[in-house]
């Protein structure tokens, strides 16, 4: 078997950013849904749901960027190059939010 | 933004389970269907409909990887070769989508799904693994332990343009629908590139969060993105990928293969009832 495919634990550790990510956002949100049931539209609830949402949305993000200093440690210069036009298009897109917020 | 109610957030919560249950068997994250439950059957403005969807196919797919890691079905090195075409897609998108009317859209989508369908319908019975650890998996191949052929599987890749493509028209309709587009990915993975089922859905799930990441940063910028409708979504989505995880053990690849087949059509019959409204 050769390098490649000997257990590879970039995938145990993707998987780990993913699931911190996804289950740090769900906390706050599900506090953020009980604080609106129990205080209504208070800045408590705002904070809750709005870090919820910009943790959930930046997990992805957070994963190509492991994925690349990985890469980036392995020497692995396609995948780097791979991974760095993928953050690149990213990073257009919350260049184009901020845009569009002004 | 409007407001969420009491019924809307609970109708996000189940919809939320199916999209985290079918993302962990099939790799798609429901936003093909969401987007038209929310905006036509309930009356959400198209624009917040696609934002909660992505929203959902995030969660869907940082769950569902999470859940997975450890089982070496996610291809990772295939997985972000064709989110470069889905990024290039994604970017173009602004471009390219307006070159059709919405209707035209449809109608091409539904007929692409119809076609995916059929195709992975003529391979329900033959697999694209082989139990022979002499045979080399190739740059972007892999081997996995499946207990299904009751030890290590190889699969090559085969026809990589095929799975660009899917992965670039996904990319490119996915902000203007909602959508994460695992839906095109995974039967061009399964029927036309030589991906074991299995591993199709596990690498599709794994790159929809991406794919949907460009839109929603855009959504929530612009403010269509009503937070608090984040919240059912991603608490029904760990239920669904949790249910479905312990499920798509248990079904064999035929049966994962046809359930497939019944979403396509699925997909396919809504497009075309859309496209004629």
């Amino acid at each position: 078997m050769s390098e490649r495919f000997a257990p590879d634990n970039l995938e145990a550790t993707l998987g780990r950013v993913l699931g911190i990510g996804v289950t740090l956002s769900t906390i706050a949100l599900g506090a953020g849904l009980a604080s609106a049931l129990a205080l209504g539209d208070s800045l408590l609830t705002m904070t809750l749901l709005t870090a919820g949402v910009v943790m959930l949305i930046a997990t992805p993000v957070a994963r190509v960027v492991i994925s690349c200093l990985a890469y980036l440690r392995r020497r692995d210069w396609t995948f780097v190059v791979l991974t760095l036009i993928v953050l690149g298009e990213l990073l257009a897109s919350i260049v184009a939010a901020i845009r569009s917020r002004t | 933004m409007p407001v969420v109610s009491f019924a809307l957030a609970a109708i996000i919560f189940v919809s939320g389970a199916a999209a985290g249950s079918v993302g962990a068997l099939l790799g798609i994250g429901g936003g093909v269907f969401l987007v038209p439950l929310l905006n036509v059957a309930l009356g959400l403005p198209l624009r917040n409909a696609a934002a909660i969807s992505l929203t959902t196919v995030i969660a869907t797919s940082s769950s569902v990887s999470a859940g997975r890691s450890g089982e070496h079905l996610i291809n990772l090195r295939l997985g972000m070769l064709l989110e470069v075409a889905t990024v290039a897609g994604s970017l173009l998108g602004g471009l390219t989508a307006h070159l059709f009317s919405e209707i035209t859209l449809q109608r091409l989508f539904g007929i692409v799904t119809a076609v995916a369908a059929f195709a992975v319908l003529t391979r329900v019975h033959r697999r694209n693994v082989v139990r022979d650890e002499s045979i080399d998996p190739g740059l972007l191949g892999g081997r996995y332990y499946e207990d299904e052929s009751g030890g290590l599987v190889t699969y090559r890749v085969k026809r990589l343009p095929v799975g660009l493509l899917a992965s670039f028209v996904a990319g490119n309709v996915s902000s203007l629908l909602g959508i994460g587009g695992g839906v095109l990915k995974v039967p061009a993975l399964n029927a036309w590139c030589g991906i074991p089922m299995r591993v199709a859905a596990a690498t599709s799930a794994f790159m929809i969060g991406v794919t949907a990441t460009g839109g929603a940063i855009i959504y929530l910028g612009r403010g269509d993105l009503p937070p608090l409708a984040a919240a059912p979504a991603v608490l029904g989505v760990q239920l669904g990928s949790w249910a479905g995880l312990r499920l798509a053990h248990r079904l064999p690849a035929k049966w994962l293969k046809i359930l497939l087949v019944v979403v396509l059509l699925l997909v396919a019959a809504l497009m075309f009832v859309r496209s004629t409204r």
